[in-house]
């Protein structure tokens, strides 16, 4: 076990979960806008811990493979930048629209529009960097390289819809909107088909028996909303976010050990001695700071209704 | 679209300064506002003066779109560093400089837990204190973050941490003998952290004046009025400490240059040759080896580098080789810097002196009004001295260890890319500014009866 690995991983996992359930609530603010307090009431406190999740995945991965900086400089920038942008977009949208008051053209609904366009394609973003990562299409490690021409094979594009399915299907789940319960198991197992499908397209060295962990906890999920007796179990945001984090941190055999399409030895490029011990004892100080502000959130959420000071 | 290395090399450089000189707009006012809200809810708990909380209230809006794009844009510096320098990151990240950005993030998580709760549940706290405390909090994280990533600026002015002679001749390729906390406290680190920390607050408190001077000149409801003077009542007394602060901590910074980066000091001074009792100089050139035009002040470099005069020898161009010379457009940065801070004290000395004779600077129509000049000329200084410490230690992106050029990636596939963030940014700094004022203006529901 590589345990810088299983951090950093850790990290992503509970940053890949809080983007999926706002990409989740920014389809609903595009297709769905008159019922979109459900969705703002939750996205609205969250989206900053959700780029503070992203930043400890980005620092985490330069702490642990400091020789991987230059191989995936040379590689990703170009989309990287893309990224970014879209990045600071959906930041400064929803910032903006959080306390807008109509004057002109300009209102809340066209931000937060923005802020959920920009966050739809920043996840189209990162799953084409996703898939990158796990198998390998597009990426020419010899010349230091990515084409996006070469990554748009089968594996790559049924991953992508496989993983929006899935999106799709589990969405209902998180902002409860029984209206749409019946398609949640069929979308949810549809995705899923898809999702593995794709593992097998990329690599099929991808498809270990343990793979059975992921797939059954989804449609466990799916399964528990579907019956209105167990329904509120999954319905609770934060029992769904911690079943969405398991989940995407029991797919790591899909970049570990190996990543890149089996190309990159996981382990070979992890940072080690010294460095690893200061990883560790930071990830300790950093873990227990994090655990007593979240304490104090949920002491003080737990009191009373949230919303903006106004 | 090819693009030789050279030129991409001079792109990379002015895509970062772009990128990190509109970062640093951001966060200083964030800074700034953040230090504003937590004393105007701390008056209102001791006055009952409800002007404070109000504004308390409209600012910490403000402060989370502060947030919003300041640590997105934060997130951006961070990636672009690996893909703009993944030479230098993978130094960074091999030694203990990147404990200092792991470090960081818990200020960040710290930081925005505190301000979810201090913003969003404003009204669940049973005691107006306890609230209070939670902004302490936000002020800890964000000033935190501030010092972690400045610690981070003086590692690259001054490295330690690593064998330094190994890694060179091993060709950048093995780092030993890492000590992962020394990064903590390099031999500038100290002086660094202090003055950077009071010139950013200065800068941000200048600049957040200056919108409530304007507003408090133009407007003509008196609710409005008293709330404007209030916060400039706060921001000025802000202003005041930190400018001291900046001008006692800038000449710490002349004298660690002195002894750490003497090299960096000669060409901000304009020391063609070494000596004991050389002159400050202003405004002057170095031609061919000399000093020529500007003005010179006989005796005053070691005076205000080392708070002496004649004993200390300073450092001069021709010790080093031409070849490691820093731009010496730096000269000018530098008393720029010198020359506006000085005149920023006067300005702050004048609202000091009005304010301790009961003059109620924050209300004079004169002051105020040279308040928003002075604001410009605060953040041109501001910027101006992150320009002389970046150009300052160039050709080195770490100080005598690894030059820009070595730890870049020139790819030319970075160019358009790199335009579209550069038209992004130009697009999203005055956007968010705008937006300050929009949403600070747009909630007047709030104005006390």
């Amino acid at each position: 076990m590589n345990g810088i690995f299983e951090v950093n991983y850790a990290a992503f996992s509970v940053f890949a979960a809080l983007l999926v359930t706002e990409i989740m609530g920014a389809v609903g603010l595009l297709i769905a806008w008159p019922s979109r307090s459900k969705v703002l009431d939750y996205i609205v406190p969250v989206w900053e811990v959700t780029g503070t999740f992203g930043a400890l995945w980005v620092v985490t991965g330069d702490f642990a493979y400091p020789g991987l900086l230059v191989p995936v400089s040379e590689i990703f920038t170009p989309l990287l930048i893309v990224f970014l942008i879209l990045w600071v977009a959906r930041g400064a949208s929803i910032a903006f629209a959080e306390f807008i008051t109509k004057r002109g053209w300009l209102d809340e609904e066209k931000l937060f529009k923005a802020y959920a366009l920009a966050t739809v394609v920043l996840g189209l973003v990162v799953l084409v960097l996703l898939s990158a990562l796990v198998g390998g299409q597009g990426v020419n490690l010899a010349s230091g390289s990515f084409s996006i021409i070469s990554w748009a094979t089968a594996g790559s594009v049924v991953f992508v819809i496989g993983t929006l399915l899935l999106a799709v299907g589990l969405a209902p789940i998180f902002f409860d909107l029984t209206a749409l319960r019946n398609l949640v198991l069929p979308l949810t197992a549809l995705g899923v088909v898809l999702s593995v499908l794709s593992y097998w397209l990329m690599s099929s060295g991808l498809l270990t028996s343990w793979m059975a962990v992921p797939v059954l906890l989804t449609l466990a999920v799916g399964g528990l909303y579907a019956w209105p007796r167990t329904s509120k179990i999954v319905t609770n945001k934060a029992v769904f976010l911690l079943v969405l984090s398991v989940i995407i941190f029991s797919l790591q055999p899909l970049v570990y050990p190996k990543a890149i399409g089996q190309a990159l030895p996981i382990d070979a490029v992890t940072t080690t001695g010294a460095m690893a011990d200061a990883f560790f004892s930071i990830t300790l100080v950093g873990g227990l700071l994090l655990a007593l502000m979240l304490s104090l959130y949920m002491v003080v959420a737990a009191r009373g209704p949230s919303g903006p000071s106004v | 679209m090819a693009v030789d290395a050279v030129s991409m090399l001079s792109f990379i450089r002015f895509l970062f300064a772009f990128t990190i000189g509109s970062h640093i707009l951001l966060v200083s006012t964030s800074i700034a506002l953040v230090f504003l809200i937590s004393i105007s809810e701390f008056l209102f708990i001791r006055k009952h003066d409800p002007v404070y909380e109000a504004l308390a209230r409209k600012l910490s809006r403000v402060f989370v779109i502060s947030f919003g794009v300041g640590t997105a844009s934060g997130i951006v510096m961070a990636v672009e560093l690996v893909g703009l320098f993944p030479s230098f990151m993978t130094l960074v990240a091999s030694t203990g400089a990147i404990v200092l950005l792991y470090a960081e993030v818990s200020a960040f998580f710290v930081e925005v837990l505190a301000l979810v709760l201090y913003v969003y549940y404003w009204n669940s706290f049973r005691g107006r204190y306890s609230h209070w405390v939670v902004s302490l909090f936000v002020v800890t994280g964000t000033l935190a973050s501030a010092v972690l990533i400045t610690m981070l600026n003086a590692w690259m002015n001054t490295p330690n941490g690593f064998d330094v002679s190994a890694f060179i001749s091993s060709g950048f390729k093995t780092v030993t003998g890492v000590e992962p906390f020394a990064a903590f406290l390099t031999h500038s680190t100290v002086s660094q952290v202090f003055h950077v920390l009071a010139t950013t607050v200065f800068a941000g408190t200048m600049v957040i004046g200056a919108y409530f001077a304007y507003w408090h000149v133009r407007s003509r409801d008196a609710g409005e009025r008293a709330m404007y003077s209030r916060a400039l009542k706060i921001l000025g007394a802000i202003a005041i400490v930190t400018i001291v602060l900046a001008g006692i901590s800038g000449s710490e910074e002349m004298g660690t240059l002195l002894v750490n980066q003497p090299l960096k000091y000669a060409a901000l001074d304009g020391n063609t040759v070494p000596g004991n009792n050389l002159p400050d100089r202003f405004f002057g050139s170095v031609v061919n080896g000399s000093y020529v035009g500007g003005i010179a002040i006989p005796g005053m470099q070691a005076l205000l580098a080392k708070f002496e005069t004649g004993f200390t020898a300073l450092p001069g161009l021709s010790q080093f080789p031409a070849s490691t010379w820093p731009p010496l457009l730096v000269m000018t940065t530098f008393n720029i810097m010198t020359v506006g801070g000085l005149a920023l004290g006067l300005f702050m000395f004048v609202f000091f002196v009005s304010f301790i004779r009961k003059r109620r600077p924050y209300e004079s129509r004169r002051l105020l009004y040279t308040w928003i000049p002075a604001a410009v000329l605060a953040m041109l200084v501001y910027e101006l001295g992150w320009a002389t410490d970046e150009v300052g230690r160039q050709p080195w992106i770490v100080y005598n260890v690894m030059t820009v050029a070595q730890a870049a990636n020139t790819s030319s596939a970075l160019l358009v890319p790199g335009i579209a963030i550069v038209l992004f940014y130009l697009a999203v700094v005055p956007v968010t500014f705008y937006f300050y004022s929009r949403v600070f203006q747009g909630s007047n529901k709030e104005k006390p009866a």
